[in-house]
This record gives structure tokens, sequence and C-alpha cells, in this order.
């Protein structure tokens, strides 16, 4: 093969397909852009706004106070903890109604499926507001609505996991004669159980973020002092509550993963 | 066979009772949990029982929607402008994370700068879109502007660590290319890295995208711009029919963009498939990739 | 970096100016400007290598090379064969400074290696090329890109990194290309070529650096024996047109004693042989590899069937 035996290509013309949608991509942001106030001249003068210095210097007396902060602190984590325990409990059996696999009959299947979809579509905190709305502020409300956001969540990972478990011990406990729930007890459950623990332990880990915002929309917990604080202006306050539970947050998590990468 | 043998008599192992305790431990744990949450929160009997037919009361309200005081009301403007702060929200997440996923990968980050940049980045993730917006409102009022802040800056938190592991999956080979015809640092990252990276990654901003949809939609309701502050007043005033269409319409426009979004995403892991070279492990990111879609965070 | 030894020899970079024109207006399609041409033997500054006393130990404990000395002069082609792990590939890297030599001192054209500081080291690679066993191209970008990376080292970084490669930089990879025969496949992505063709690519990565030494670090490792011929081939032809000094590992006797004219041997770091090709024969063989030589030491001719 000697040098220059062969032409040289002509450099390719970008398609007119990929012009097309990077201009509407760029058009698209420019225009979303405006629609949100984007200003570029006024961006930077927001990091001088001399109203940072409300959130300055942060109250630790009045943060660190057992009934200011940590009794609706303590009452956060309460939500979370027993949000986790019912919507991961329900969630198991859910599951596997809604997996091709062991899916009991198609009805169920579809029904579970096409419901799942529907509450999962449905942001958080709209359910703790219709919830707030129904049963009235609180706690309560709360711990419902988070219920609801673990088990959609946990649902969608779980069922995979089950949609992508070994068919074969099901078939063999089938095969002997056993009854449809026996079979996925004993046929799917154990190989699937590590998993099911691992994921509900990172439903708990969201759950405990998730109820730091419940109280912004009055169901209950710290977010509820958060957002009394924030109406009188006192911003100093919503900062100090703010890292005291990011550090508490962080340290649960640390614990949460640690305990599953141990589980996994 | 005609006789029976009789098998040799070893002694019939008892179960390990290791399993056994850690099992009560658990089951224990968990009803102390339970316990103590219940006793916090000022639940009873009564209020559990009456609660579903209180929420059937609203809920039932909630059809037929009233799509024509929904429409008046402008909400179909609303919930697009949720889906504009999203998608400001996740460019600012992007472009920002991009760079600094560089700067905390392990192998092509040094160890000084690599540790402090992923503490940032776990730091950013682990505080809420809301609680952003709770600290941006007072100074940037209240509006969409706050909203696509706190978007962009919680989205930095992920989507650099989703970049930072896109990284981590790379083959270094090129790098190394890169590194032995004297190329700078930057240089290597620019030639040998982001090509590699870079479909994976957009299709981590499109993912970062549906969800920060879902997002917006919730940050309305404490003021920062999109869907969420008309539901909110449309519950105070109790006009259930036009909040089942405000549900109905953000619950379309969110389901639409997720099928559209996912329909992309999965061209590009198909892409990323097909020209993964035979000794690259290329496909370790898209595996990554659908790993990581199923979790919502 | 230290004085050169013999300083009648121009630095290269001043040298490379008469070669193209620069006086064109920037950004001007290639076809305006004068025709670039790789430059010949002539034009290379003698190089010569000088390892002495050379050793690379890894973090660890792992002693790769054990007091090391070898002189290779300009010009010259050379094969390391060894086993795995006898220090061939680490020997390359130490050339080039990837691999930071613990003890000793390695001068190429009397330029030190050892303790060089970052940029006298990328000043120093980018006048060595580089060619990997498995390649090591961006799959997912076109040849032509692949090829333009060999200039990132005399490209500014802000031109390169948004990708305003120089049109010199661009004529001098398309002759690159056509060097090894594969012009046509420029606008391809790496991904789709055969081994053999993206191993040619990075040849042309390594010769787009206009290097005065080339090191090739089991080159035909990962190809089929007719592959490997076309290779080592293209490796022997281009250290013959251009007089660019060669060091290529190998692994493959049959290959060595084809294709090389000096062969150093390699056994736990230390060298064990150097010398002519032609005096070397099978007890040689067995010498440096410390065991008889089976089938696996050698790449055959591809069309027997084991």
């Amino acid at each position: 093969m000697s040098p220059g035996e062969t032409a040289r290509p002509v450099r390719p013309r970008p398609r007119l397909r990929t012009l097309a949608i990077t201009t509407g991509l760029i058009a698209f942001t420019v225009f979303a852009g405006n629609e949100v106030g984007f200003d570029a001249s006024t961006s930077w003068e927001m990091w001088t706004n001399p109203l940072w210095g409300m959130f300055w210097p942060i109250p630790w007396d009045w943060v660190l106070d057992r009934s200011n902060v940590l009794d609706p602190l303590v009452e956060t984590f309460q939500i979370a903890i027993l949000a986790s325990l019912i919507g991961c409990g329900l969630a198991l059996p859910i599951s596997f109604a809604m997996s091709r696999l062991t899916t009991p009959n198609r009805p169920t299947y579809l029904v579970c499926r096409s419901v799942m979809n529907v509450v999962r579509a449905v942001p958080d905190l709209f359910w703790a507001k219709l919830l707030v709305t129904a049963v009235g502020i609180g706690a309560f409300a709360g711990t419902w609505a988070l219920s609801i956001f673990s088990l959609a969540v946990m649902v969608k990972l779980f069922s995979e996991t089950v949609d992508n478990a070994d068919p074969r011990p099901l078939e063999a406990a089938r095969a002997s004669g056993s009854r449809h729930l026996p079979a996925v007890r004993t046929g799917v459950l154990p190989t699937v159980l590590p998993e099911y623990v691992a994921y509900a332990l990172y439903v708990f880990e969201l759950n405990i973020r998730a109820s730091i915002v419940l109280g912004l929309v009055g169901a209950g917990g710290i977010g509820r002092v958060i957002e009394a604080q924030r109406q009188f202006f006192r911003f100093d306050r919503v900062l100090g509550i703010l890292l005291l539970v990011f550090v508490i947050v962080l340290i649960i998590e640390q614990f949460s993963v640690a305990l599953r990468k141990r589980l996994v | 066979m005609t006789t029976t043998r009789t098998p040799a008599m070893a002694p019939r192992p008892s179960p390990p009772t290791g399993v056994a305790r850690r099992r009560i431990l658990l089951a224990l744990l968990l009803v102390i949990g339970a316990a103590w949450s219940l006793t916090g929160l000022d639940i009873t009997l009564a209020r559990v029982l009456g609660a579903p037919s209180d929420a059937w009361v609203i809920f039932r309200q909630l059809w037929p929607p009233d799509i024509d005081k929904a429409l008046d009301r402008g909400v179909v403007g609303k919930v697009f402008e949720s889906v504009y702060i999203a998608w400001v929200g996740t460019i600012i997440g992007a472009v920002i994370s991009l760079p600094l996923a560089f700067l905390a990968a392990t192998n092509v980050a040094p160890r000084w700068i690599r540790i402090p940049v992923r503490q940032m980045f776990n730091a950013i993730r682990a505080v809420p879109e809301l609680i952003v917006a709770v600290i941006f409102i007072p100074i940037t009022g209240l509006g969409p502007w706050a909203g696509t802040l706190a978007i962009g800056l919680h989205s930095v938190g992920t989507l650099g660590k989703w970049a930072t592991e896109a990284i981590e999956g790379i083959d270094t080979g090129p790098v190394e290319a890169v590194e032995a015809t004297g190329g700078r640092w930057v240089s290597g990252m620019r030639w040998g890295v982001l090509p590699q990276i870079m479909p994976i990654v957009a299709s981590f901003w499109l993912f970062r995208f549906e969800i920060n949809v879902r997002a917006s939609a919730v940050l309305g309701m404490i003021g920062a711009g999109g869907v969420g502050a008309e539901l909110v007043s449309q519950l105070m005033f109790r006009n259930f029919g036009t909040v089942g269409a405000v549900l109905g319409i953000t619950v379309l426009v969110v389901l639409t963009i997720d099928t559209l979004s996912a329909a992309v995403r999965r061209r590009i892991i198909a892409g990323v498939a097909r020209t993964s070279g035979p000794d690259t492990d290329g496909d370790r990111n898209a595996e990554a990739l659908r790993d990581l879609t199923g979790l919502r965070r | 970096m230290q004085p050169h030894g013999n300083s009648a020899s121009p630095s290269l970079r001043a040298d490379q100016t008469q070669f193209y024109d620069t006086g064109v207006l920037p950004g001007a399609p290639v076809s305006w400007r004068l025709p670039y041409v790789i430059p010949g033997p002539d034009y290379y500054p003698a190089r010569v290598i000088r390892f002495e006393d050379v050793s690379v130990t890894y973090r660890g404990g792992v002693q790769a090379l054990r007091g090391l000395d070898l002189t290779i002069e300009d010009g010259e082609f050379v094969v390391i064969v060894g086993l795995s792990g006898a220090g061939k590939s680490t020997l390359l890297r130490a050339l080039n400074g990837l691999v930071p030599a613990t003890d000793g001192s390695i001068t190429v054209g009397g330029v030190e290696v050892v303790g060089a500081s970052a940029a006298e080291l990328r000043a120093l690679r980018a006048q060595i090329g580089m060619i990997f066993q498995t390649f090591n191209l961006v799959n997912r970008t076109s040849v032509l890109n692949n090829v333009l990376m060999g200039r990132l080292g005399s490209v500014p970084a802000w031109r390169s990194t948004i990708g305003l490669w120089p049109a010199d930089d661009r004529e001098r990879a398309m002759q690159a290309l056509e060097r090894v025969g594969i012009v046509e496949k420029a606008y391809v992505r790496a991904a789709n070529l055969s081994g053999g063709q993206q191993q040619r690519v990075g040849i042309a990565r390594a010769l787009v650096q206009e290097p005065s030494v080339m090191l090739a670090d089991e080159p035909v490792a990962s190809l089929d024996p007719v592959t490997s011929r076309q290779v080592m081939g293209d490796l022997r032809r281009i250290n013959r047109d251009l007089g660019i000094t060669t060091i290529v590992n190998l692994h493959y006797l049959d290959l060595a004693r084809e294709f090389g004219s000096r062969l150093i041997g390699l056994r736990d770091g230390e060298l064990v042989f150097d010398g002519n090709i032609a005096d070397v024969d099978d007890d040689t063989f067995m010498e440096i590899y410390g065991r008889a030589i089976g089938d696996d030491d050698l790449v055959g001719t591809g069309d027997d069937p084991t």
C-alpha cells in the first residue's frame, strides 16, 4: 500500500437534522431563560444583595433549644421512620402483584401497574398538600403522604428486581404442585430479599430528606418551624435550623449507606 | 434395588443460631421504631380509621375536573413555566457540574482536589431543592428565578456525582496517549475523556430534567414559580374541581416529558452500545445508566 | 532542561517553521496553503538515547527495572523481547516519563528525563511518539480527531480545546494518514475500523507529532498474524524513510527476527542480551525467556490452523 494512493475524503457537512436540533435547543433555552426571569446583568447583583446579612449571625441558643427545634426534628424523623415502614411493607405484596413473573393474574397486574404509574406521576408534595386539606394540618397527613410516596418509589424499584429474578425456582415450586402464594414465598422471595432490604434503606434515606420539607406545606415536622420563621423574616434562625438538620441528615445517611453496603 | 442401605450415621447439623438471632433483633428494632414513632405523632386509632373516608370526601370531588376554570386561570402556562424552570435549572446544573466532575474522578484527578469536590457534591445533594429555594427567595424575591436557581444548584450535586461515575468508568488508554504526546491535563480531558462520556452524560442530563420537572412543580407551592402555587390557592379556596384539573394537566405534562425523554435516552444508549469498541468496556457506562434510571434521585 | 551535549543541534521548534507557511490568513482553507511536507531524515536532530544505571521501583515494592545501562543511537530500529513482567513496558514508559525512574539517569538527545519538571516532560514527550498495545484511540470520535490528538503537545491548549486546530496541523494529520494508507477513513468513527486499521491510526497519531523517537509498546499483541506483519512493516518503513529512532516491544520471537536489526533481551528487569539480530539463535531466546520456546511465543504465519 503506497502512500497517497487513495483520495482524501471530503469533510462531511453537519447533517441538517443535527443543525435543526441544535438550533431548536438553543432557541428553547434562550426563550425559557427569558421566561424564568434570567437576566445576565442582574444575576450577579443578587450575590452582593445586602439581604444576605439577614442570615447572620446564627442564634445558636434558639436553634439548640429543645422545644423550638429539637422536638419538631424528632417528629420529622418519626414521620420518616413510620412512613418508610408502611410504604415498604405495602410495597412487598404490591411489587409481587405487579411483576410479570409473580403476578397472580393479568387484571391484578394491569390495575396495580396503572394505579402506581399515576401515583408516581403526582409530585410528592402535591400528595402532602392534598392530604393536609383532607385530614387536617399536622404530622398525620405528612406520614400518610410520605407513605404513599415511599410506596410508589419502592414498588418501582423492587418490582423491577422481581421481574429480573431467576424464574427457575418458581417453576420448580409450581412443578411440585404448590399454590401461587407459597410458590412465590419459597421460590422468589429469598432471592430478592437482600435487594428489598437495600432498597428499603434507600427509600428511608429519601424519606429523611423529604420529611424535612413536608412541613413547608403544613404536613408536620421541622418544615413547619422553617416555614413559620421564614414568614417572620428570621432567616438567621432558618439558616441555623438548616445547618443543624443538614449535619444530622448526613450522619443518618452515612449509617444507612454503610448498612446498605454490608447487606448487598 | 432390593436392599435398603442404612445411611452413615453422620450427626445432623443444628440450624445456625446467628441468622435467627439477627432476624429477631431486626424485627424487634422495627417494632420499637414503629412504636416510638407512633407515640410521637399523635396518631390515634380513631384518626387512622377515619382518615380514608375523610380523604375520599376530598378525592371524590376532584372528579370531574373543572378544565374550563383551570384554562381560564392560565394553568397550562403555569405548567409550562414549571417546565422552563426545570429546563434552565438543568442547564445551569449541567454547565457547572461537568467541569467539576473532572476534578472529582478518581482516575483523572489528583487526590487533593478530588476529595473536597466530592464532598461538595455530597453536601449539595443532601439539601433538597425546596430548602435551597427557601434560602434564595428572600434574596431574589418570589418568582421563577428563585426556583430556577434552586433546581440548578441542587442538580449540580447529582449531575456532578453521576458524571464523576461516568468518568471513572472510561477506558483511560486515550488519556495516557494524550499524556504521551506531551498534551496538558486539560487536553487529556477534552480529547481523551469527553468524547467517551458525552453520550452518557447527556442522557444523565435528560434524566435529571425529568426529575426536575416534578421538583419545579412542587417549588411553586412555596412561591418559587410554576404550577404549585395554583394548586395551593385552589385548595385553599376548596375549588376541588379546579384542583383536579390542575393535577390532571400536571400529570399529563409530566408523563409526556418522561416518555419523550426516556425515548431519547434509549436511543442514546443504543448508540453507545453500537460504538463501543471491541476491546473497551464502554458498555459499563450504559449499564450504569440503566441501573441509575431505576432511581428517582 | 539540561544543556545539550552536542550544542550544534538546533531546537526542534525553530526548525519546524521552515517547513510550512504561516504567513497565510489564519483559518484559511488548507487548499490555499503551500503543500506541507513531512520532513525527511536530514531534518531530525541527532537523538541519542542513554540509560545509565536506571532502576524503577513501583509503589508497593515491585522492582521493574534494575540498574539498566543502554545506549541507542539515532535512527536505530530496536526490538525488545522478554516475558511479560520482564520490564519491557516499563522501559518505554520510563523513557518518556510516563513511569518515573526511581534511580539513575535517562537522557534523550542530552535532555535529562529523570526529575524533569512537568513542562519539560511535556516538551520532551511532544518529540517522542508512542504506540500502544490497545491502540488507545477514542472510539467515539473520528479518525482525523484521533490523529490530531498527536498535536496536543504543540498546539496551544485553548485552541485544541475548542477544536480550532491550525490548518497546518490538519494537513499534517492528513499526510500522516496517507503515509499509513488509510486517509479515506479520515471522517469515519474510530470504532468502525478493524484492529489493524485502528493501529494504523495509532501510528499516524504518533507520526503527526513529527517525533524523533518512536516507542511501540506491544503494537501487534492485539492483532492477527497477517495484520501484525503489515503493522510491523509500516513501522520498519517509517524508520527507514524518516530515520526516526524506533523502539518496539515484542513478545513474538519470529516477528522480532523478521523485522528487528538490534535485539535487546530483558529478564526480571535486567538486560540479559544486547546484540545484532543476526547473531541470535534459539538458545539466546531460551536464555532471555528462561524456558523453552513454545507456540505462544510465535505469531506464526496466520494460515496454519493452530
